[in-house]
């Protein structure tokens, strides 16, 4: 499950001295990223390094105190609303599916918005999207109260792919999830980034995730950030960032990472 | 036929989409995405129609999304062949084809008279049920709060003082606010009826009598189910969500002597307290209204209203407040126990408490008029 890395070598999203900060205290002191097309991105960092600020950043939903975030070549805030809609998905940390509507209903809400579709097009289209993200079609009829953690994600990333975005922001997709519903999920991404082309920025801790789906890393540390291909970071002499992917856990989601390589 | 779209995403091609070629071969042009969808499925179905088979060229086609990737598989599976699939197209081909795809499960519908009767019966099934639910809560309250006072070691001074503070202090502009505006709304309507007879004099009866007995305590009562009751049960009902009450359980904490019986006997002291305000601050609208209407100086006023009250007037407003107060806690603090799960769950909660208490102080105030006219208060 080798993930489709550096198809075009052209930054999709890029993060121009990002500062942020909250009262006084500064969380990211001027952070630049570029977000490969194609690419499958991983954000790791210590709890409160400000990953899902950084996400909510580069997505847009954040405003930096100082810095831009360019989207192509153009801010991310002269985005239109159904530009934005059509380039950016976002898989929230808790799903974030309305709770009054049925996850057909959530999934469809987009395209009802933003496209001229007829419904019965929109109901093919929104049964296509379940299939997509591993769902089977009566969970379409449910509410997302009724659903458990692993289909709530998958729920919610049928909703964040129901415009075919380019770019595939995760906050956090495998957590509070059991190793198989986790699995489940990271190969779930790697077939939406080999198969749609799409580009992923994933937010987590978790390293097997990290090490087995993403081409390339971006660590937080000290409110500065390190991205790099795995193998250049495991070398790295950042005492975090070392003890990070050299614990005992990475030794774990290191053979998980030889193991899907291996079977290719 | 091309099909522009407004704003090209950034660094992609303009969305447009093209069928061209004649006899059996067609080829495709442009981008296959949801916005060129329609227009693809049009133009398509007619160059079809003639032909049982046919073959669509697809090497020309610079984007093609899931959607496009949808109906090109429908196509498929109607025998047409494709030629020249770039490979990124193969792969999202191969993936979309693959899906089994079943048609969304439709809900069942119930017709409209029956889903009325259905209402019907749930609501007064829910109603009874509530009924017996507030009353075994306002046993349990109670006896908590009981319990309570007769071990006043137990009893939570901060907790209450600072409920004192929330419920009732930072109440107390509103209150004052709202009990000016009704005394002078009674003022005005009863200078404008009693003009006629010659009686308009006998307003500051009306308002002085009206306020006191019940107007300044129904207020009151109204303004703190919205304020106090609410919060209550948001509250509370936030912790509930939260498990902080499962929490307080696990550590031998009770939640009715901890969350529940401050409040209770926070509010208790309170509204009495309020209704007394509300009470003067009527008497001082009424003044108002007396000078600007009437032409009744303060000083005549207050010996007018002297003559025109009893001190039943004042006790009968001032003994229900307790019990409204105690009541309202209640309800508020039963419906914040009552969330289950999600968030929403507590605005419903919330919005179920407001509307009890205001409709049981009502109620309740309406009995204690008829019982208050019997006993010849």
């Amino acid at each position: 499950m080798k993930p489709a890395t550096q198809r075009h070598l052209k930054p999709i999203v890029s993060a121009r001295d990002v500062v942020n900060r909250f009262g006084t205290q500064k969380v990211h002191d001027g952070i630049s990223l570029d977000v490969l097309r194609g690419e499958v991105l991983g954000i790791a960092g210590g709890s409160g390094s400000g990953k899902s600020v950084l996400l909510k950043t580069l997505a847009g939903l954040h405003r930096p105190d100082s810095g831009e975030v360019l989207v192509g070549d153009k801010p991310v805030d002269a985005l239109g609303p159904a530009e934005k809609a059509s380039l950016f998905g976002v898989l929230f940390q808790q799903g974030a599916l309305f709770s009054s509507l049925s996850v057909a209903q959530n999934v469809m809400l987009p395209m009802r918005e933003h496209t001229d579709l007829p419904p019965e097009e929109q109901e093919r289209l929104t049964a296509m999207k379940l299939a997509l993200a591993g769902l089977p079609a009566d969970a379409g009829v449910k509410l997302p109260a009724e659903l458990s953690g692993g289909m709530v994600k998958r729920a919610a990333f049928a909703r964040a792919l129901a415009l075919d975005p380019r770019i595939l922001f995760l906050d956090e997709p495998t957590s509070d999830l059991d190793p198989l519903t986790a699995g489940g999920i990271d190969a779930l991404i790697a077939q939406l980034n080999r198969s749609l082309g799409i580009t992923v920025v994933i937010v987590t801790h978790d390293l097997t995730t990290l090490f087995t789906v993403c081409s390339r890393l971006a660590v937080l540390v000290d409110k500065k950030i390190t991205v790099g291909t795995l193998d250049k970071l495991m070398r790295s002499d950042q005492p975090w960032i070392h003890d990070f992917l050299h614990g005992p856990r990475a030794q774990g989601a290191m053979s998980a990472r030889k193991h899907n390589h291996g079977n290719g | 036929m091309r099909v522009g779209r407004s704003t090209p995403p950034t660094g992609q091609v303009a969305s447009t989409f093209a069928v061209s070629g004649e006899g059996d071969r067609l080829a495709l042009e442009g981008v296959l995405d949801i916005h060129t969808l329609p227009e693809a499925q049009r133009s398509l179905r007619q160059a079809l129609k003639q032909r049982k088979k046919g073959a669509l060229d697809l090497a020309n086609l610079s984007g093609l999304d899931t959607p496009g990737a949808l109906f090109l598989c429908g196509l498929g599976d109607k025998g047409v062949a494709f030629t020249g699939v770039r490979a990124e197209h193969k792969a999202l081909l191969d993936l979309v084809c693959g899906l089994e795809l079943k048609p969304l499960p439709k809900p069942k519908s119930v017709p409209r008279w029956r889903q009325f009767i259905i209402g019907l019966g749930r609501g007064a099934d829910e109603a009874w049920h509530d009924t017996g639910d507030v009353i075994t809560f306002i046993g349990r309250a109670a006896s908590a709060v009981g319990n309570v006072l007769i071990h006043p070691r137990s009893l939570r001074l901060p907790a209450i003082s600072r409920q004192i503070e929330e419920t009732g202090v930072n109440a107390l502009p509103i209150i004052g606010l709202m009990a000016v505006m009704i005394s002078i709304v009674i003022g005005y309507q009863g200078v404008a009826q009693l003009r006629p007879y010659g009686g308009e004099d006998f307003t500051i009866n009306l308002v002085a009598v009206s306020m006191l007995r019940e107007m300044g305590v129904l207020i009151t009562a109204i303004m703190v189910a919205g304020r106090s009751g609410s919060a209550f049960a948001a509250e509370i009902g936030v912790m509930k969500a939260r498990d902080e009450i499962d929490a307080l359980n696990v550590m031998g904490m009770n939640p009715m002597a901890l969350l529940v019986v401050p409040r209770v006997i926070g509010l208790v002291i309170t509204l009495p307290l309020l209704t007394f305000f509300s009470d003067v601050m009527g008497l001082v609208g009424g003044a108002v209204i007396s000078q600007v209407q009437l032409g009744v100086s303060p000083v005549q006023y207050v010996d007018r209203v002297h003559h025109a009250l009893d001190a039943s007037d004042l006790f009968v407003g001032l003994f229900k407040a307790p019990v409204f107060g105690f009541l309202i806690a209640v309800i508020g603090c039963m419906h914040g126990l009552r969330v289950r799960g999600s968030a929403d769950s507590v605005g419903r909660e919330t919005t179920r408490a407001v509307v009890k208490t205001i409709f049981v102080v009502i109620v309740l105030d309406a009995l204690f008029s008829i019982l208050f006219e019997k006993l010849g208060l």
